[in-house]
């Protein structure tokens, strides 16, 4: 591996200064965490370089070869399965000059060359050869290809879920996790067969702050009947319907939240598709047997969830999609669409259609959102507006013990809960110096 | 490399004789012109935001499909865009009515001011085929959206048709494949047909 710098010097903004931005007793939030440079800058280091970040689904990269690429934070990285079978993820990053040594998005390859000076790495990222490699021996006194292999970073799995982080100190995966692998469960362990991505990848571009759509995604119920009913109406029939309040929750560990009820089809009626609402009812014995009746409950229910910082799903609905950070302005968004690997044919394609023509650039749902949040990031760049502190005190109250959901858990759906504890993880990640100063147990 | 060693890029005889393109015969001029009129017709419904009458140019089995692009190495065996990869549209005659049934309500927000949509056809090319009355018609678009004061995103791309004569002698469009050159949709959003 080559030899890395210790950390770059600069103006960072100090904690003191951070925390007077993100007021979490009263829920007030500054939108100057939407637009400044530094603060952008400091989450790409303290946030991309140093968490678990979703990288692929195990099924994109199924045989040795298979390749695609991504980013964590503004880095490329390649995702492989070398011939040992193993998964490794290492920067799209020649270390002789820089270059990227693979443009394709996915594919199978023996190795990846450089364009420039025609250095291949193997599919385990290491230096293979390189033209006029012995005038390198010759005349490098230190010249060892052992040591100039692509940048590597640590894989870990979670039920077919690939994440990777470049942070030697970060904690295991699972800890990352925490509770949440409880509710990740939701989408990811109704079935003995697994879970697979249907191939290809939408990608577009929202000139927002990628923060937005993450905390959309964590716990924004209230925004479904306002901003959706258009949709609702063009998929449903009718617009969205006045949303219970008792029974219904949202939950958070680690700065990664759901919010959800136990209506079993709210979200999958979305897709318009009646055989598919009929999979989830005639599964519900065999959920409930996997996952208890809880989680049977909520397969497909009503609902959102971030997993902290990028990663946001809809459970039922089956979009899987990572907000991607492009400067402080932009958002590139990645939808894939997830289904079980044992699902009939038939079902996966109305899936794939299904999740399409609701939650993609062109779906009646995600067509409002890009416009709300373009512009909840735009009107950051007022002076004035920047000194006006958002409101996110909805449901300061609603903290309350559930004998089976676990991490903390609020009752209501219509409740900032999540958004304070995804905004509380970001804070205490911007004023940690190192993984050791990062507090546990949020 | 010595510039001895450098080859031709192609045998000598295939320079001197490159091999004609094995176009189809062009069809009657009229033709051409009734489809070339249907296509800048419905693109102007759509400028002018008349989707019902737009729905109204579709066969009761219209496939409508714009695949999702990848950027992929030539040696790639899985190809081209294919059917069983995510989609910007793949759809039957139903879902696009529900399409419109969006764009056309009063609470789509996100169309009210309204997004200012402007089609440019050309490149369009006429065959017949072994069906009577079905003509594969390609064409080439360029399509830019205004929104709100200072937003502006543009789409190019080609499309190959299906276009069908139905019983009363009218052209209906049986089938689009749209190809787009942007993978990566340079757009929040993609409120437009094309």
């Amino acid at each position: 591996m080559s030899e890395q710098l210790e950390e770059e010097v600069w103006a960072r903004p100090s904690a003191e200064s951070l925390r007077q931005l993100v007021d979490l007793q009263k829920g007030r939030i500054s939108p100057r965490i939407f637009w400044d440079d530094a603060i952008y800058r400091l989450e790409l280091e303290r946030i991309f370089a140093r968490c678990w970040i979703f990288v692929a689904h195990e099924s994109q990269v199924a045989s040795p070869g298979d390749f695609l690429t991504t980013t964590i934070g503004e880095d490329g990285v390649i995702v492989a399965r070398g011939n040992d079978g193993q998964v490794r993820v290492f920067l799209n990053a020649c270390p002789h000059r820089g270059n990227r040594v693979c443009f394709a998005e996915a594919g199978n390859a023996r190795r990846f060359t450089c364009n420039y000076h025609g250095w291949a790495f193997g599919r385990d990222g290491a230096l293979l050869g390189l033209p006029a490699e012995e005038i390198y021996e010759k005349t490098c006194p230190d010249f060892d290809k052992s040591e100039l292999g692509l940048m590597q970073a640590r894989v870990a799995s979670y039920k077919g879920l690939l994440f990777a982080t470049f942070d030697p100190a970060a904690p295991s995966l699972d800890d990352y996790l925490g509770d949440y692998r409880w509710y990740l469960d939701v989408i990811l362990d109704t079935d003995e067969g697994g879970t697979e991505f249907l191939t290809g990848n939408i990608k577009s571009w929202i000139d927002c702050n990628w923060k937005v759509p993450a905390e959309n995604f964590v716990g924004d119920a209230l925004h479904a009947q306002w901003t959706h009913n258009s949709g609702a109406v063009a998929m449903l029939g009718s617009g969205v319907g006045k949303a219970k309040q008792d029974s219904v929750y949202q939950a958070n560990t680690n700065g990664h939240g759901m919010q959800f009820g136990f209506d079993m089809v709210g979200n999958i009626m979305t897709l318009g598709e009646p055989e598919l609402v009929q999979y989830i009812r005639e599964r519900e014995t065999l959920v409930a047997e996997r996952l208890g009746k809880v989680r049977s409950r909520m397969v497909a229910a009503m609902g959102s969830a971030t997993l902290f910082p990028h990663f946001s799903f809809l459970a039922g609905l089956n979009t899987i999609r990572t907000w991607n950070p492009r400067g402080p302005h932009r958002t590139e968004l990645h939808t894939w669409v997830l289904v079980n690997k044992d699902a009939p044919a038939s079902l996966k394609a109305k899936y794939r259609r299904g999740v399409m023509r609701t939650f993609s650039p062109s779906g009646t749902l995600e067509m409002d959102d890009g416009e709300n949040w373009e512009n909840a990031t735009r009107t950051a760049a007022g002076v004035v507006a920047r000194r006006q502190k958002l409101h996110y005190g909805l449901g300061l109250n609603s903290k309350v013990e559930h004998e089976e959901l676990p991490g903390n858990v609020h009752l209501r759906k219509f409740n900032d809960s999540n958004q304070r504890a995804f905004y509380g993880r970001w804070l205490d990640l911007l004023c940690a110096e190192d993984w050791s100063q990062v507090p546990g147990g949020r | 490399m010595s510039v001895s060693q450098v080859q031709e890029p192609h045998p000598a005889d295939a320079i001197r004789s490159p091999r004609p393109p094995q176009f189809p015969a062009l069809p009657d001029p009229r033709l051409v012109f009734e489809i070339e009129q249907f296509l800048y017709r419905e693109a102007r419904l759509l400028d002018e935001e008349r989707y019902e009458e737009w729905l109204g140019l579709l066969t009761e089995d219209v496939h409508y499909w714009m695949p999702g692009i990848q950027a992929r190495y030539r040696n790639d065996t899985s190809g081209g865009p294919i059917s069983e990869r995510m989609a910007f549209y793949d759809d039957d005659l139903l879902n696009l009515r529900r399409r419109v049934t969006r764009f056309m309500h009063a609470t789509a927000w996100a169309e009210d001011p309204a997004t200012r949509a402007c089609h440019i056809i050309n490149n369009v090319e006429v065959e017949l085929t072994d069906t009577e009355g079905d003509y594969r018609v390609y064409s080439t678009f360029v399509n830019c959206r205004g929104r709100n004061e200072a937003e502006e995103s543009w789409l190019a791309g080609r499309r190959t048709d299906l276009l069908r004569r139905d019983a009363e002698g009218a052209l209906r469009l049986a089938r689009r494949e749209i190809y787009i050159t942007q993978t990566v949709l340079l757009a929040k959003n993609l409120n437009v047909f094309l």
